[in-house]
């Protein structure tokens, strides 16, 4: 072995590096920009999940739990009437309300068990968890102090229920996310490959349009992409039978839009590299940052305020939102939150296919 | 479009990549059914030229005309066969799907087997492109403008890299083609090619340097060497 070969290996690479300053600044860059906003959204002090509590107790132990959950800093609780709590708990507003019955203090002491209602939106596990655990803890310390009391709420969900997990609601939103984020890498390499053996010289060169070239590619791809929608969502529903309320044709047309876009935002997005090497580095930049704050792992209503905004404004996040509308609670077209949904990521596949034809010439200069 | 005197009419054309002017006032004619020769070193303006001719390439001065019409018009595209410098085929498909793609493109729907029969390929076309050697791909490519038949053929250095047999049947078969009635321009900077051509411009720096046929070219130059010719004629220009 010749360590000079070896360093000459070495410095050839440090050589390229050097020359290529998007890679270093993504090298570089990516993990801060990546791990920042991962400790803004954990660290960020994001709001709490927001509850309601339902003192409708005659006696004292009512009284005295309200105010204890109000103190609780796990969650944001609020004393209201029972019509608001529900009201709140149907648009979304309230992640879950307590129930404490007319004859709660007298029950307590007649059976020693307290047997509260906890009613959940049902359709986050995190939120839910987090407030079944509140109320858990304020009922801990006054069953501490009474003795000999059993604690046994009652559990009533909206959406999901006792069998929701962690995969359920995961998994609606990853139906959409992994074929969205396959079909853009798979786009993005395919036309810089074409533009690489010099094809795309010769489209360019020939009575095509360039929205004829776009629409070739978005049809093609978005025939690819459809059979694998089908195939991720049969695997999901069929083998690890995530929960689905909704219709199954709807959650397809969502996928086949996520789809649509996909392709369309690798075509706009291959101006920006020169090589398939370049384009891989899209992925960190333009797909992370998404995962992270579309609301597939962290609920937007607990972010930091100035992230709810970016979340908002990211198409990935109605399309998140859309799935997870129509797999956990059900929801139709003729819900208006799934309007939405439908709408901007509708308005995002127009924008991109507008973008990818304008900026199509620029590319073989 | 029978009226036309000139199959290509480059008037004054410049184009400039940040200081680089890569056409500094080129002007050429290429009459229709003659082989064309564009001549001149690397970097000299050749493909640049070829690329304004289909509309690759937008001209900052100068006027483009093809087939009668201002260049980029899609009319004209459909009537233009480019061969580009490099082999660009789509590897993974075979060379007849390749050929059957560009002449679809191209609005043709027949002459797939002819142009393979032109270029010696038909019983190669169910093998995949990245299959084939170099001067395969090469024909292949050139299998690709000739499908649809069109009026003007342009050849960015068609012969780069090929055999000396396979170039001979090459040129053959461009002479071919415009005896058809095929305006076809090829770009080289080999001098024996060049003497194959009906007439030649010698391009450098951007401009067109001389224009005729190869005895014009010598006698203008005063030397029976086309290479001489193209020396002598570009240290006149250079001035």
């Amino acid at each position: 072995m010749s360590g000079r070969r070896v360093a000459a290996i070495t410095r050839r690479l440090l050589q390229q590096f050097h020359r290529d300053r998007r890679t270093l600044a993504l090298l570089f860059g990516a993990p801060l920009i990546i791990l920042g906003l991962l400790g803004y959204l954990l660290r960020g002090g994001g709001d709490v999940p927001v509850m309601g509590v339902v003192n409708l107790d005659a006696g004292p132990l009512g009284a005295a739990i309200a105010s204890q959950l109000e103190r609780t800093k796990t969650v944001s609780a609020s004393t209201m009437s029972e019509a608001a709590a529900e009201s709140k708990l149907r648009s979304g507003d309230l992640a879950g309300y307590v129930l404490l019955q007319s004859d709660f203090s007298a029950r307590a002491q007649q059976s020693r068990v307290i047997s509260p209602q906890i009613h959940l939106e049902g359709s986050q596990p995190g939120l839910s968890q987090t407030i079944v655990q509140a109320v858990n803890e304020s009922f801990a310390a006054l069953v501490g102090q009474a003795g000999g009391v059993r604690f046994a709420p009652q559990v009533m969900f909206v959406y999901g229920g006792p069998s929701f997990d962690t995969l359920d609601y995961f998994g609606a939103a990853f139906i959409g996310l992994v074929v969205f984020f396959l079909v853009f890498v798979i786009t993005i390499v395919a036309f810089l490959r074409e533009r690489g053996q010099g094809t795309l010289e010769r489209l360019m060169a020939s009575p095509l349009r360039r929205g004829e070239i776009v629409l070739g590619y978005m049809l093609g791809f978005t025939v690819l992409a459809l059979v694998q929608a089908v195939e991720v969502l049969a695997f999901c529903l069929l083998v690890l039978h995530v929960h689905n309320a909704g219709n199954v044709g709807l959650i397809f047309v969502l996928e086949g839009l996520m789809a649509i876009a996909a392709v369309n935002l690798g075509i706009f997005l291959s101006m920006f590299a020169r090589t398939e090497f370049q384009a891989v580095q899209f992925i960190p930049l333009v797909i992370l940052p998404q995962v992270l704050l579309s609301g597939i792992i962290f609920p937007i209503s607990t972010e930091p305020g100035p992230l709810t905004v970016l979340s908002r404004a990211l198409p990935l996040t109605y399309a998140v939102e859309g799935m997870r509308n129509i797999m956990i609670k059900g929801a139709d077209l003729s819900w208006s939150s799934l309007q939405l949904d439908f709408g901007v990521v509708l308005g995002f596949c127009v924008l991109v296919i507008i973008a990818g034809i304008l900026t199509l010439r620029r590319r073989i200069a | 479009m029978a009226g036309e005197t000139y199959a290509v009419e480059v008037d004054r054309v410049v184009k400039r990549f940040g200081s680089l002017r890569a056409l500094d006032g080129a002007t050429l004619r290429i009459r229709r059914g003659e082989v064309y020769g564009l001549l001149g070193p690397n970097g000299a303006g050749k493909t640049t030229l070829i690329r304004a001719l289909v509309g690759l390439v937008v001209p900052d001065g100068g006027t483009v005309t093809v087939l009668g019409r201002p260049a980029r018009n899609l009319d004209v595209l459909a009537r233009v066969g480019y061969m580009t410098q490099q082999a660009a085929l789509y590897p993974d498909l075979s060379a007849e799907e390749n050929v059957a793609f560009f002449a679809a493109i191209h609005g043709a729907h027949h002459g797939v087997r002819e142009a393979l029969e032109f270029v010696e390929l038909w019983d190669r076309r169910g093998s995949v492109v990245s299959s084939l050697s170099g001067g395969m791909r090469t024909r292949c490519s050139l299998a690709c403008v000739l499908a649809h038949k069109p009026d003007l053929l342009l050849l960015d250095e068609p012969t780069v890299g090929v055999d000396p047999l396979l170039r001979v049947q090459l040129w053959n078969r461009f002479q071919r083609m415009a005896a058809d009635g095929t305006s076809i321009l090829v770009s080289s900077h080999v001098m024996d090619e060049a003497e194959r051509c009906d007439r030649l411009g010698l391009i450098r720096f951007g401009r067109l340097l001389a224009e005729g046929t190869v005895p014009e070219l010598k006698g203008k130059a005063g030397v029976d060497r086309l290479e001489d010719a193209f020396l002598k004629l570009s240290e006149a220009g250079a001035e």
